[in-house]
């Protein structure tokens, strides 16, 4: 009894403990009414084109679900312009692995992963950076390999809702 | 009588306008759902998604063939009989649904329709069709004045 004690008092201090177990301090928010978004860069990067559509689609609508910004352009758009506290949302394509929903659904997590990595950097009205990220996106499970695409834009929106 | 019940069923068909091949929406078309199924035509100048179902927000979405920028032809393996299938798959006892994983594989055509909206605003559909339809849908929206700059041909994925 008096071992079983000591044994939750000794996990039990490291969480009452002030500042051991907070997170890092988080990053002063930055500010912005819209965003703009382009279609991602690919490069060299060979990437079949639907993938590179659908990630642009399934951002514009994530990224309007979230309701982080006001107004959300698409990339071209001319009403953009209007709004001086514009950003603008860049993404380039740095790896590209398609795999297989045949082999996922044969050997789940394992095998016939679709990989997608990419470079998410938003400007600010004048044109400098003002945040850049890693993402990697992956479908392991069920779905097909273009459902990847929702993985890209769920985790872009989230950083974008971390940050604004 | 059987010549004329034949005569009859030409004549009907022959009336029936032409409803264009069958396709899954699969993201792109604003106020249509993801994965609606519908029919995909061209028609005074526009491309038209006709929705099966009434659900949509809209009944019809129609994008100008002039503002076509780009179209490009693709595939995808992917796993046919719908909802049933997934049942079925999970259903299977000792994991002989992932057997069934083989038996229910159709190979797609997917077709990427870029097009700019009244503001200059980039958009892209994206459509699965039957297997073989998406080049002569391709060339459909090239004469009707579509423009591309992609390769007509489709190159077969390796490991869809």
């Amino acid at each position: 009894m008096k071992s079983s004690l000591a044994l939750l008092m000794f996990l039990a201090v490291p969480a009452l403990m002030p500042g051991q177990n907070s997170s890092p301090a988080a990053s002063p928010k930055l500010h912005a009414s819209a965003i703009q978004i382009e279609l991602i860069e690919v490069g060299d990067v060979s990437i079949p084109a639907e993938f590179r559509y659908a990630i642009y689609e399934r951002l514009l609508e994530r990224v309007r679900e979230s309701n982080t910004f006001k107004m959300v352009f698409r990339s071209g758009d001319k009403a953009a312009k209007d709004y001086p506290d514009l950003v603008t949302l860049h993404t380039t394509l740095e790896a590209f692995k398609e795999g297989s929903q045949t082999q996922r659904e044969m050997v789940p997590v394992f095998a016939g992963t679709t990989k997608v990595d990419i470079s998410a950097q938003v400007t600010g009205p004048d044109g400098k950076p003002i945040l850049d990220r890693k993402i990697a996106a992956k479908v392991r499970m069920f779905g097909e390999n273009i459902y990847v695409t929702n993985d890209v834009a769920k985790r872009i929106t989230k950083m974008l809702h971390e940050s604004f | 009588m059987l010549l004329s019940i034949l005569l009859g069923t030409a004549s009907a068909l022959a009336e029936q306008p032409d409803q264009g091949p069958k396709v899954r929406h699969v993201i792109g078309l604003d106020n249509i759902k993801h994965n609606a199924n519908g029919h995909l035509k061209i028609l005074n100048g526009a491309m038209h998604f006709d929705p099966d179902k009434d659900d949509n927000k809209v009944r019809d979405a129609k994008v100008p063939v002039a503002s076509i920028s780009d179209i490009f032809v693709g595939n995808e393996t992917t796993q046919s009989g719908g909802t049933a299938g997934k049942v079925v798959k999970l259903a299977a006892p000792f994991g002989s649904g992932r057997a069934l994983t083989l038996l229910l594989r159709t190979k797609v055509d997917i077709l990427t329709v870029v097009f700019r909206g009244a503001g200059g605003d980039l958009h892209g559909a994206i459509f699965a069709l039957p297997k073989g339809q998406a080049e002569p849908m391709r060339a459909q929206l090239v004469a009707a004045g579509a423009h591309t700059s992609a390769p007509p041909e489709l190159k077969e994925r390796p490991n869809p």
